[in-house]
């Protein structure tokens, strides 16, 4: 909270740090822990934050409401939760039975589980390695595009993916790659016979990877064009005058301005590690079985929502929920360490 | 037109195949249920009702004989309408409007777009039955996780349609809980208030009966195995191809038909039909996946007839005769549509879906020909055929329900289970007459507008004893009939047939990965060995203590046959 943008009384006692704290007529003796909030009391700051504070409410109560709130529900991964005990879906959480650590006992016992484990994660490392850097690259391609009417149409054509749903896409992979598609049949007039990308357990990996490339690359970039669009011409002119060619120009100058963005989108990606994908998957199980394609999210939505296992579902989810926060600790903390903002600061 | 199908439409019937294995069934009642429980509204948790208990408060049954079928039913076979009755001769099955004007909000699911709440069908449906009734018509194909979310809430509609596949995990206990008992309106006499319930089968309200109740208007269906292979006619006709008569004959058959380079496979994925060629018990209703042999239960996967089968469909997918599309199973798009378009030559559909291909291919391939073709058993031999359950898509009230709302929910039953023949039929099964169809040549001809508006909604709120009625196509109403007629006497009935068994909730997940597994072995990426691995698994996960509560409950309840 120390770093408010707002401008504020006294500032100067705060960012001095050592400056002496002088007490305030209005809220009498100074206390300890003046110096960090600028020399006022609670009461204070919140008649002088209060519009602000108004502001936030409908954002905090929504968080609570939908966010925080629902945490509380976690409590049925340590139940035997059974929904319909009583007429209130609520209600039946207090009659349901404990059972302590047994659904997750269940899951670790469960070599599916660890299939699911084992491809999210690999999943998860194929994107950061081959879909990560694409819309960077994207980007930087579209920068250089001088006229404005190629480079609309460009980034067009890049972003419509986005908005196709799975099943358009997944359709169109087999359509191309599948073993009755395009390839497949040419490969076929020409006696080469069995080519089948979308069956094959070993690749599918790739071909997730392929597939989000396609629909989501041209979409990530909007960002990294945010980032470009504020590096000033100066900086180039400057360079150009001082004889830094094309490379020179994007090493020194572009990939620096974004290094902030990327290290900020690359924390909130490891956040993210245990998502990687979940309608897309589910449509292609049965094309390649569980083995290859199931992941945390798959797997929970299979073997606890659909069979109504709630218990065990809720039980899973926590599992994720708690690795991906893990995760993302983790992530920040190395973002700080490369002086980077990372996603927050103390 | 077959509202007595599982399957209205090419969706339903894929999500159909898809989830049936896994699907559990789960039905019928219990043991000493009445004199246990009393006057409570609860009834049992688990187990079934049968024999005595089930007679106490099943409806009785008088039959309907409004226009004598062409096709009389015969070894579990749907009765066979094959002519027109012209408007004139139409009879009346509901003298009086029984609904009171009151309102009922109906959840069902639907598969297609519903047309708009407003339509003329439905403003003349709800006139004549005397009852408003709003739909709220859910995907079919993920009807299963909308209807937990519905049950677990506290406000759930008035009226809730649950298909029988998509009983699983703590549905069943949820239908126990949340839904009202229709005995003290519809038991024994009672029904008679009803005439068109009067009339459903016996064996249709006995699958009614949950956790000790009779909770359940049924939609009364064929016994005889509803996966029937189909062939295109035409093409056999034009290449010169018999039918294969063995599972021997059709591997090399499939060979000779394949054509890659031409984009001709010969069949789609036959996983289903093999467990009817190999006579595996079924494997839609959970309960009928255990069958009675040599005085010990024995449950479907098992068998080495299911083994076997799964063997021989892995066969056709390293063979490469089956439709590459197929191998991706849900992502490859829809088995029909492959065998319309020619790119296969045999596939599994519900043998109720024969009409709508053929009525759908009619206006645009005028030489369009399928048929059914017969089962064969595992040597060429005659097929050893299982009994699939006579009802199942349910539908409920709730609990909270006024003694009026249940009254109003079995008017609007009663008026829609009227028989072929009827002004209710026409109307329930073609719409307004000008708006929704025309009479052509003395024939019931739907419109657009029909098309689209008289198209599955009332199709689950009742229904009569099983049929078959294309007027427009009568061949294939014929062939439907016949193939169950012919099916049918080769159809016996596994111990748990016609009964709704509730699982106890422990295990009720317990054999929800055979059919993934299934899929995995036939495709090659799983072995036999890993079958029989986690069939061991499952027996000692519970398998074999399920068999003993199936045991103790036979023994308890006796069966329904």
């Amino acid at each position: 909270m120390s770093h408010s943008t707002v401008p504020r009384p006294r500032a100067e006692a705060k960012t001095s740090g050592t400056a002496p704290v002088v007490s305030d007529d209005t809220t009498g003796p100074p206390r300890k822990d003046d110096r960090r909030t600028g020399g006022l009391s609670l009461r204070l700051r919140f008649r002088r934050d209060r519009a602000l504070l108004l502001m936030t409410l409908p954002a905090v109560l929504l968080i609570l409401v939908f966010n925080y709130i629902p945490i509380l529900g976690n409590v049925v991964a340590f139940q035997d939760y059974d929904p319909y005990l009583s007429d209130n879906g609520f209600v039946a959480i207090f009659q349901s039975p404990w059972v302590g650590v047994e659904q997750f006992e269940r899951i670790f016992a469960d070599s599916d589980f660890w299939h699911a484990v084992q491809n999210t994660f690999v999943l998860f490392f194929l994107q950061l390695v081959l879909f990560f850097p694409v819309p960077i690259l994207l980007a930087l391609l579209i920068n250089s595009i001088v006229r404005p009417r190629v480079r609309a149409v460009a980034q067009a054509v890049m972003y419509l993916p986005h908005f196709f749903s799975w099943v358009l896409v997944v359709t169109v992979f087999m359509q191309i790659f599948g073993g009755a598609g395009v390839i497949a049949q040419t490969l076929r007039q020409h006696g080469v016979d069995g080519f089948d990308l979308m069956t094959n357990p070993e690749t599918f990996k790739y071909l997730v990877t392929v597939e989000m490339i396609w629909k989501d690359a041209g979409w990530g970039i909007i960002v990294f064009l945010a980032a470009l669009s504020s590096v000033s011409h100066d900086l180039y002119e400057a360079a150009a005058m001082d004889g830094a060619g094309r490379w020179r120009r994007m090493w020194h100058i572009t990939l620096p301005a974004l290094r902030p963005v990327i290290a900020l989108l690359l924390v909130l990606r490891v956040g993210d590690a245990l998502t990687v994908g979940f309608e897309q998957l589910l449509l292609q199980r049965q094309a390649v079985g569980v083995e290859a394609s199931d992941v945390l999210d798959t797997y929970v939505w299979w073997n606890g929502i659909r069979n109504q296992d709630f218990s065990y579902a809720a039980a899973a989810g926590l599992i994720k929920g708690v690795v991906g926060l893990a995760l993302v600790l983790t992530a920040n903390k190395v973002a700080h360490l490369m002086g980077e903002q990372g996603v927050y600061k103390k | 037109m077959t509202p007595n199908s599982a399957a209205p439409s090419a969706p339903s019937r894929r999500s159909f195949l898809a989830s049936t294995a896994v699907a559990t069934a789960v039905v019928a009642g219990g043991v000493p249920l009445l004199s246990a429980c009393g006057g409570s509204q609860e009834g049992r948790k688990e187990g079934t009702t049968s024999g005595k208990d089930a007679k106490k408060i099943l409806p009785t049954f008088v039959a309907s004989n409004v226009v004598a079928p062409d096709i009389p039913a015969k070894n579990g076979s749907a009765a066979g309408f094959t002519k027109a009755i012209p408007t004139a001769e139409l009879k009346t099955s509901v003298p009086k409007k029984l609904g009171s004007g009151g309102g009922l909000k109906v959840m069902a699911p639907f598969w297609g777009t519903p047309p708009k709440g407003d339509n003329p069908y439905y403003a003349a449906m709800n006139e004549a039955v005397g009852v408003e009734v709003t739909w709220q018509n859910q995907d079919g194909v993920t009807y299963d996780q909308k209807l937990g979310a519905v049950l677990a809430s506290t406000d759930i509609p008035d009226v809730v349609v649950v298909p029988g596949w998509n009983l699983m995990g703590k549905i069943p206990s949820a239908v126990n809980a949340k839904f009202a008992d229709l005995g003290p309106y519809i038991s024994g006499d009672k029904v008679k208030a009803y005439p068109n319930l009067a009339a459903v089968p016996s064996e249709a309200w006995q699958r009614g009966i949950f956790g000790g109740r009779l909770r359940a208007v049924p939609m009364p269906a064929s016994y005889v195995t509803d996966i029937a292979p189909m062939y295109r006619r035409d093409l056999f006709d034009k290449k010169g191809y018999t039918v294969p008569t063995s599972p021997e004959e059709f591997l090399s058959w499939a060979k000779e038909a394949t054509d890659a380079k031409s984009k001709i496979w010969a069949c789609d994925d036959m996983k289903w039909s093999a467990f009817n060629f190999y006579g595996v018990f079924p494997g839609s209703d959970k309960a009928l996946w255990w069958n009675m042999v040599d005085g010990k239960l024995v449950n479907r996967v098992e068998t080495d007839e299911y083994l076997e089968a799964l063997e021989w469909t892995r066969k056709l997918y390293a063979a490469r005769v089956v439709h590459p599309d197929a191998v991706s199973g849900k992502a490859g798009g829809n088995a029909r549509n492959r065998f319309t378009a020619g790119q296969s030559l045999v596939f599994n559909d519900n043998i109720s879906a024969w009409w709508g291909s053929v009525s759908e291919q009619a206006t645009q391939k005028s030489d369009f020909d399928m048929a059914a073709f017969d089962i064969f058993g595992a040597d060429g031999g005659d097929p050893t055929l299982w009994a699939v359950q006579p009802a199942n898509i349910f539908t409920f009230v709730s609990k909270k329900a006024t003694e009026q709302q249940i009254k109003d929910f079995l008017a609007l039953c009663n008026y829609c289970a009227a028989p072929y023949g009827t002004k209710e039929f026409m109307l329930t099964a073609y719409g307004v007459e000008g708006t929704d169809y025309d009479m052509k040549k003395g024939m019931p001809v739907k419109s657009t507008t029909g098309v689209n508006e008289v198209n599955g909604a009332y199709d689950y709120t009742g229904n009569p004893a099983p049929y078959v009625a294309y007027p427009d196509f009568p061949e294939v109403t014929r062939g439907i009939v016949e193939w169950q007629q012919r099916m049918g006497a080769f159809t016996e009935k596994t111990s748990f047939f016609g009964l709704t068994v509730t699982e106890p909730n422990r295990w009720a997940n317990l054999a929800d990965n055979f059919e993934q597994l299934e899929d995995d072995v036939v495709r090659g990426r799983k072995k036999i060995s890993d079958v029989q691995q986690a069939v061991s698994d499952w027996k000692s996960k519970g398998g074999d203590d399920l068999r003993d509560w199936y045991k103790k409950l036979l023994d308890d309840t006796g069966s329904a046959n």
